[in-house]
């Protein structure tokens, strides 16, 4: 169970500063929104909408400015230990060490975690036989495909049997049988009682997979629904037109100009003010 | 504690699985930097010393011109030869050392008590070319204070009328020149060798792992940034150790096949020494495994951090340099600096002079306060957010 209590966060801005421009760049702004035991949450946005920078920081890698969240009671500023034993974290790329074989990353997280010897083995066992990973478990981890690679980080984020999942971008890279599979095991983990929360760009992996959607647009929540919710809130017939029609509709609540800024994005579809 | 053991053994298998550490830690430090530093100094070393016992070759021109000089030379060890032809090009192309031409007034200049010209062909471009001359001068300079002395006393002179000054050389210094360049030489490859040990090990777990992205998800894990940053040091710590040890053992094999006459009256080598040496410069690997780890810390990629490392590898090889050209003294305030007090302890162990114990404690307190220092900045740049983006 994750509630993120209106958290922000601003970054000093790298390299020269147009005149005018802020010195900071606000990267999450004010963003609110819950993710619940037994579903999927999708953290649905543009590239450079600040879903990583959330992500990162209710996995205390990052200390908000403003605001906090809540992980299964702990709070990420205060007990940012019991907020990491809870959680299994996968950035976007996985990020696994080449030189080990997929077994020995696996090990490593585990032993970090304090997992003790034999029950790393059995859980280790489980998760192998979860992802399919017996082909390539002892080799060496440097030639893996990005699928190989999305399933040992996966491994290794379980490895400790944290009852939140937090995924950034984790299709990123794979091919259509590889998105399957993993979708399939995403929707598992969310069965068997996971809160599982996922950042996202695609919206065929939102459709298919998210029982929730928060849809984030420069820094702040614009929309929050099931994918139903917002197709009827917003008049379209599919999540991509609804998507477009929230980014680039002003939130009235908050009174914000929708303004992309066009180095932060590769959509291509923005352009100033509404639609 | 257990979770500190955890990163420092993945750190050293995966990077014992990594040949450019390997190389650097085992082989580069250990062997390779012994071997041409130290054989090349002694070879300049060799080569600047002038044996007089030993046996030399001069390429002589008309040395008919002068068969009392020739027998002189000859008895002095010179092994007089005819000089070819081209001799003019083989001195250039160093294949001929020297070449000692006899003019041919020589003679009849001689018998009429007129100066008696001879001409040297020499290269000073060329080391050996050099030191034959020198030889030779010396040779000819016996040569010529005897004649001297037979036509003064022929004369009735007492020829000491001629020298009226008289000036002796003694050389109080307990080395000579070149010692002390063998003597820092022990200090060098010593900290070079640690520093190139951890190296690649303090690039490849800090700014490698922010490279490879792999950072973000072990910060994520339930375990203090202090014991991640820790087992990290003490990985690299293991190998800045290790390569340093294998130095030392390997400096001791090297000196045994080294000229004993050049190292013995001189220089201690032997394996008591070296572990001395060793022992003494065991706290500046506390020191240079904080430096590398605070400056990759800072560091975003293995390529950035090298530029940086690179740099500061003049750190190291600052004191040998700076040993060589200044008159530094074995003040307190030297003592207490890092990397320089451990030149001077190394350079005192390598000339068996006796070592005050308040110059170990202030270079041991030195050097780990700086290392304190460094490690403190290296676990202060992970606690901040920057450290992952």
């Amino acid at each position: 169970m994750i509630v993120v209590e209106s958290i922000s966060k601003s970054f000093s801005r790298k390299g020269k500063r147009k005149p005018g421009e802020p010195r900071r760049i606000e990267a999450v702004k004010d963003v609110s929104f819950t993710a619940s035991d037994g579903s999927i949450t999708g953290l649905l946005g543009s590239n450079g909408a600040g879903k990583s920078t959330t992500l990162r920081m209710l996995a205390t890698l990052m200390q908000p400015d403003d605001g906090t969240a809540i992980l299964d009671g702990h709070d990420i500023i205060r007990s940012k230990l019991e907020v990491r034993r809870t959680i299994g974290f996968m950035p976007h790329n996985a990020g696994i060490y080449p030189r080990l074989t997929a077994r020995e990353n696996i090990y490593y997280y585990a032993d970090i975690c304090g997992v003790d010897r034999v029950q790393r083995n059995t859980r280790t066992d489980e998760l192998i036989q979860m992802l399919d990973m017996a082909s390539f478990i002892d080799r060496r981890a440097d030639g893996f495909s990005q699928g190989q690679k999305t399933k040992v980080g996966l491994a290794r984020a379980l490895v400790h049997s944290p009852r939140t999942l937090m995924l950034d971008e984790p299709t990123n890279g794979l091919d259509v049988v590889a998105t399957r599979g993993l979708r399939d095991i995403i929707r598992k983990l969310a069965d068997d009682g996971h809160c599982v929360l996922f950042s996202s760009h695609v919206m065929q992996e939102v459709e298919a997979l998210c029982d929730r959607i928060a849809v984030i647009a420069d820094g702040r929540i614009a929309a929050e629904s099931s994918l139903n919710g917002l197709l009827i809130s917003t008049g379209q017939t599919n999540l991509e037109d609804a998507f477009v029609s929230i980014i680039t509709t002003p939130n009235t609540k908050n009174e914000k100009q929708v303004t992309v800024d066009s180095n932060r994005s590769d959509m291509g579809r923005h352009t100033d003010g509404p639609a | 504690m257990s979770r500190i053991f955890t990163v420092c053994l993945k750190e050293i298998l995966d990077n014992l699985r990594d040949r450019q550490t390997l190389f650097y830690a085992l082989l580069f430090g250990p062997l390779l930097l012994p071997l041409i530093v130290a054989g090349s100094l002694i070879a300049g070393f060799k080569q600047s010393d002038i044996d007089f016992s030993e046996v030399s070759e001069l390429a002589v021109l008309h040395a008919d011109r002068a068969p009392n000089l020739i027998s002189f030379l000859r008895q002095q060890n010179v092994d007089v030869t005819q000089a070819p032809e081209n001799y003019k090009a083989e001195l250039q192309d160093g294949s001929l050392e020297l070449v000692l031409e006899i003019p041919e007034n020589y003679a009849s200049n001689l018998r009429t008590a007129k100066p008696a010209p001879l001409t040297l062909y020499v290269n000073h471009g060329d080391r050996n070319s050099s030191k034959a001359a020198r030889k030779l001068s010396r040779l000819l300079e016996v040569h010529k204070r005897t004649i001297d002395t037979l036509r003064l006393q022929a004369r009735g002179l007492n020829p000491d009328v001629f020298d009226s000054v008289q000036v002796t050389e003694i050389d109080i210094s307990e080395d000579g020149a070149g010692v002390q360049i063998l003597a820092s030489m022990l200090p060098f490859l010593l900290i070079m060798s640690m520093v190139m040990g951890g190296f690649y090990l303090a690039i490849d777990t800090t700014a490698g792992e922010r490279e490879r992205q792999s950072l973000e998800p072990l910060l994520s894990l339930p375990v203090q940034r202090f014991s991640v940053v820790a087992g990290k040091y003490l990985a690299t710590w293991c190998f800045v150790t290790l390569s340093g040890l294998l130095t030392a053992i390997a400096l001791v094999l090297l000196f045994r096949f080294f000229p004993s006459d050049v190292l013995s009256t001189l220089l201690r080598f032997d394996a008591f020494t070296i572990a001395k040496a060793f022992v003494l410069a065991l706290p500046l690997t506390v020191l240079i495994t904080s430096l590398l780890l605070a400056v990759s810390a800072f560091t975003r990629s293995s390529k950035e951090a090298q530029t940086y490392l690179g740099v500061l590898m003049v750190i190291p090889m600052a004191p040998f340099f700076l040993l060589q050209f200044l008159n530094i003294r074995s003040a307190n305030a030297i003592m207490a600096m890092p990397m320089m007090s451990q030149y001077k302890l190394l350079e005192k162990v390598a000339k068996g002079e006796s070592i005050l114990p308040v110059h170990i404690l202030l270079s041991v307190t030195g050097t780990l306060v700086f290392a304190t220092a460094l490690f403190s900045l290296a676990v202060w740049l992970y606690k901040r957010d920057q450290i992952i983006t």
